[in-house]
């Protein structure tokens, strides 16, 4: 008995450590994103990257039998994108601030801007329609309408490779 | 002084009667050409971000080079890589001029052939794998690996098409030397499959036609299931 409330006693002490830790990670990263143009920039890189890696999620069950926990984890980054990115693109984070694929349109016709980000965020809605819907035709339909507001952006505000 | 000798021109041809020997079967020219026609066809249709139709230019590839894998052990004589795959004895005496020429690859050449279809094949898989940027365009098989991986096949992709393309610049550059240099044509010949030997020669020996057709449905099924990603 003892030994097993010690044990108890141990875990909740190692879970408010690990939160502790969380804690402080989030206000250095917090705080890393007001520091400096650069981490800026890295942040919207990580940002796009988990994008990319949600998408290859959306893709890869978009036909035959999805898998639709999977599924429904990426659509809930890919929304949670949608409500963020205007704020991926503070002034003063592009090209002169160091090396990213963000055009100087991106500030300077920021009326072109804000509309590629919302015809993304249209797009998205069918999306996440069809993924609660459980409906695998419509996934990929709606899959297709998002990829193609994905480039729609970056033809005109990202770089080439 | 001596040099006039050059100008005779005709008379050091070879004599009428050697009759054009056979060298490459109908299928290895067919599959080198694809190469050539492929190859150009996934560059193009990368650097343009044309990426359905750079994924049918990778199953087409992925095809005709699985069938020259099989080629390589039922196809004709010289399609053989059990023909000619030789030792570094063998390169050694072409490289000093020992060598006697013979329908097919010379030695080093083989080394050529092997490089270009392994790298080939290796150029193919990644791509099967890999996934773009954004996680929108990405090979058949990528489903089975994480989108970190994806995008390191993507790279690896890039990269190795780079080293491709140093050796198909090679392999161009000693064809040119072939036909500049040694007067030997061997465009010509990967177009006819005949060349003309200074003396008469025991051509190659072809597959059967039933072996090609098997070679063909083989290559296409393995192909059309990878494009699948095995699900049916």
């Amino acid at each position: 008995m003892s030994r097993q409330r010690s044990a108890t006693t141990t875990l909740q002490r190692r879970i408010s450590v690990i939160a502790i830790a969380a804690a402080a990670a989030a206000v250095i990263s917090v705080a890393a994103y007001a520091a400096t143009p650069v981490e800026i920039q890295k942040q919207r890189h990580e940002h796009y990257e988990q994008l990319g890696d949600a998408f290859k999620t959306v893709r890869d069950n978009s036909k035959g039998t999805p898998d639709y926990a999977a599924l429904d984890k990426a659509l809930a980054v890919i929304q949670k994108a949608t409500e963020n990115q205007q704020q991926w693109f503070p002034k003063g984070t592009g090209p002169e601030a160091g090396k990213t694929r963000a055009l100087p349109e991106i500030w300077s016709k920021p009326d072109d801007f804000t509309a590629a980000q919302k015809l993304f965020t249209d797009k998205v809605g069918p999306l996440a329609a069809a993924v609660k819907a459980r409906d695998v035709d419509a996934i990929g339909k709606a899959f297709r309408e998002v990829g193609g507001s994905c480039k729609n952006c970056h033809d005109s505000f990202r770089a080439p490779e | 002084m001596a040099e006039p000798v050059i100008n005779e021109g005709p008379a050091t041809a070879p004599a009428p009667s050697v009759s054009p020997t056979r060298v490459w079967d109908l299928p290895t020219r067919l599959v080198h050409w694809s190469f050539v026609i492929g190859v150009a066809f996934s560059w193009w249709t990368a650097e343009t971000a044309r990426m359905e139709w750079h994924r049918w230019g990778g199953y087409a590839l992925l095809g005709v080079v699985l069938f020259r894998l099989y080629w390589g052990f039922v196809g004709g004589s010289t399609a053989r890589f059990g023909n000619f795959v030789r030792g570094p004895r063998a390169i050694g005496s072409y490289l000093r001029g020992a060598w006697q020429a013979t329908p097919g690859h010379n030695p080093l050449g083989a080394l050529s052939v092997l490089a270009l279809l392994g790298l080939l094949l290796l150029q193919v898989v990644l791509g099967l794998f890999a996934v773009d940027v954004d996680g929108i365009e990405s090979g058949p098989l990528s489903l089975y690996v994480s989108f970190d991986t994806g995008r390191a096949c993507a790279e690896w992709h890039e990269t190795v098409f780079s080293v491709l393309q140093a050796l198909i610049l090679l392999h161009i550059v000693a064809v040119l030397y072939y036909l500049l240099f040694k007067r030997q044509n061997l465009i010509g010949t990967m177009v006819t499959g005949k060349r003309v030997f200074d003396a008469e020669m025991a051509p190659m020996t072809p597959a059967s036609t039933v072996k090609l057709l098997v070679g063909v449905v083989l290559a296409a099924a393995l192909t059309y299931a990878v494009s699948q990603a095995f699900q049916f």
